[in-house]
């Protein structure tokens, strides 16, 4: 009985309270984006527009010169649906690679590819920059494509659920005469579907919202993703046209939010890290 | 002799060859290629010239160096912010799950509220924030703040913190959320005919059976936070460039690396190497004391 009322009443309540308040700046970002410059810069603060205006969005969708942010726009969503099909594929591959497998010091390569990964990324940041200007890449999109998937968290993620597959799927269709390549595209890539949703979530999200290493790599204003590109939008002091810049931070949510929607009901069902580790 | 013939299956070659190949030139590489630099002086154009432990002497001793302070601003704001930031990240995130375990009346959108923000960029992030921070026309007006929060101390800490949770806190949250879900219903039961508290079962049956994964967004969220760099980098855009700011490690190796003027690439590595070290460590400490409970 004291259960239902705290599950019914209490509970529901106390979230109910801290997600309006959670939800209040995104509220705030998006309410904004439908003020005039000055209304957002009014001293008396008000949460609803008074007067309802499109012209930060008009602004946005005409300007091309010196602020594109459409173009920004296409040029995150490129890079962002690239990595993720690229690891989608490389990971789920190399996956198989150390789980279905067996060869000598598999396990081994495998953990020393993920200590490996624990080496702080800002140490490799310097090197980095050299390899992929020697490459001729600075500007362009595979500075950000292609480093992004020898990931090894999304690795260890599939790693992890791949072993709670159980091998007699393989065996049988070993028996009926499938070899690796077979089995992998036609056994196990279907039964990944979980796990590699949220695995293309993690990366969509991650490089349409990366900022320290595409601020390194894009300096021409024209070949800029969208979150450096904002960035520099407010200037070095923070005096900038606050209407369209928020209006374009909150067109910046909309992929991403879509994308989680469409993935959430795969989410704690690929997140549960323990198959494989207990034991 | 003749060699001995042995039937060699290279197919898992061709599985792991592509991943590896890119993490070796990617990631590999340059993380030996880094440390190597730490020991140079170099511009990131010419051929790095070896100067042994100079960079390292200059960094942490040379007290009339400018890269001496920076460093120690950027090292003690780093430790800072690491010291506030774990455990917010690691209770609330909990919290959270514990309270949504219970699936109170419309958990799956209270879920994805809390889960939202993580997927908004840094920028837009704080561009919101420090709107509703502004002393002029933002929240924080109604609020009565008499200075600019974002660089006033100890508020700026405060907002970077407040901003820092509401952004990042989802994603260990899920983690939490699915360990939670596979602990066995029976060993709750058990403890219920014993006459266990909630309190007794937190600590005695949730926090052990989720231990893997608390160790794994330890770890994880601790180097994030040695690494923080989005936060502080937008928060500090705020009005003219007066006050004190809080500048982190990783914004003065990015600067002193890529920012404007001749690149000193060695000592802004050597100084990743030490922010690497510190990382390292810190997460060795942590393996070995989860090690030691077995």
């Amino acid at each position: 009985m004291k259960k239902g009322f705290l599950k019914r009443l209490i509970a529901p309540a106390i979230l109910g309270v801290i997600c309006l308040i959670w939800i209040l700046p995104i509220a705030y970002g998006v309410l904004s984006s439908f003020k005039s410059e000055v209304e957002i810069k009014d001293t008396r603060f008000h949460f609803i527009p008074e007067t309802w205006t499109l012209d930060n969005y008009k602004y946005i969708l005409e300007n091309s010169g010196n602020t594109p942010i459409i173009k920004w726009f296409m040029n995150s969503f490129l890079i962002a649906v690239i990595t993720s099909v690229g690891v989608a594929l490389i990971i789920s591959l190399a996956a198989y690679g150390y789980t279905r497998i067996k060869w000598e010091y598999r396990d081994q390569v495998f953990y020393i590819v993920l200590a490996l990964s624990f080496f702080p990324q800002i140490i490799n940041i310097i090197p980095l920059y050299k390899i992929v200007d020697t490459l001729g890449w600075v500007n362009k999109m595979p500075a950000a494509i292609v480093p992004a998937l020898a990931s090894v968290t999304n690795l260890f993620l599939v790693r992890q659920f791949m072993l709670g597959i159980p091998i007699e799927f393989d065996e049988a269709a070993r028996i009926d005469g499938a070899n690796d390549f077979m089995i992998y595209s036609r056994v196990i890539m279907p039964m990944l579907k979980p796990v590699m949703t949220v695995v293309i979530l993690f990366t969509f999200t991650g490089q349409w919202n990366d900022l320290l290493w595409p601020s390194i790599v894009f300096n021409d204003v024209q070949k800029m993703p969208l979150t450096p590109g904002l960035q520099l939008l407010m200037g070095a002091y923070g005096n900038f046209n606050t209407a369209p810049v928020i209006t374009a931070a909150m067109i910046s949510i909309v992929p991403t939010f879509i994308l989680y929607l469409f993935t959430q009901k795969y989410f704690l069902q690929s997140l549960s890290l323990s198959s494989g580790v207990k034991g | 002799m003749k060699r001995k013939k042995k039937k060699v299956n290279l197919t898992h070659l061709v599985f792991i060859a592509p991943h590896m190949i890119i993490f070796i030139v990617f990631i590999v590489i340059p993380i030996f290629f880094g440390i190597y630099v730490s020991f140079t002086k170099w511009d990131l154009i010419g051929t790095p010239q070896w100067v042994g432990l100079d960079n390292y002497k200059e960094i942490l001793f040379n007290t009339k160096s400018t890269f001496n302070r920076q460093f120690f601003d950027g090292l003690k704001n780093t430790v800072l912010f690491v010291i506030f930031n774990v455990p917010l990240c690691i209770v609330v995130p909990l919290a959270f799950a514990l309270v949504l375990h219970i699936r109170p009346l419309g958990s799956k959108i209270y879920q994805s509220v809390l889960y939202l923000p993580t997927l908004f960029s840094i920028t837009s992030v704080g561009l919101i924030w420090i709107q509703l921070l502004n002393r002029r026309f933002g929240l924080a007006s109604v609020m009565g703040a008499k200075v600019q929060w974002a660089i006033t101390m100890p508020y700026a800490w405060i907002a970077l913190m407040i901003m820092t949770v509401w952004w990042t806190m989802g994603s260990n949250m899920v983690i939490y959320q699915a360990a939670l879900g596979s602990v066995p219903k029976e060993e709750y039961e058990a403890a219920e005919m014993d006459g266990a508290g909630w309190f007794t079962k937190l600590v005695k049956i949730t926090i052990p059976s989720i231990r893997f994964q608390l160790l794994y967004t330890l770890v994880i969220t601790i180097a994030g936070s040695f690494n923080v760099y989005g936060q502080p980098t937008i928060m500090t855009r705020v009005d003219l460039g007066a006050g004190p700011k809080i500048n982190v490690l990783v914004q003065y190796i990015r600067s002193i690396a890529f920012g404007s003027g001749q690149s000193a690439a060695g000592i802004a590595s050597a100084m990743a190497v030490i922010l690497g070290l510190f990382i390292t460590i810190v997460s060795i400490i942590q393996f070995k004391m989860i090690r030691s409970e077995d």
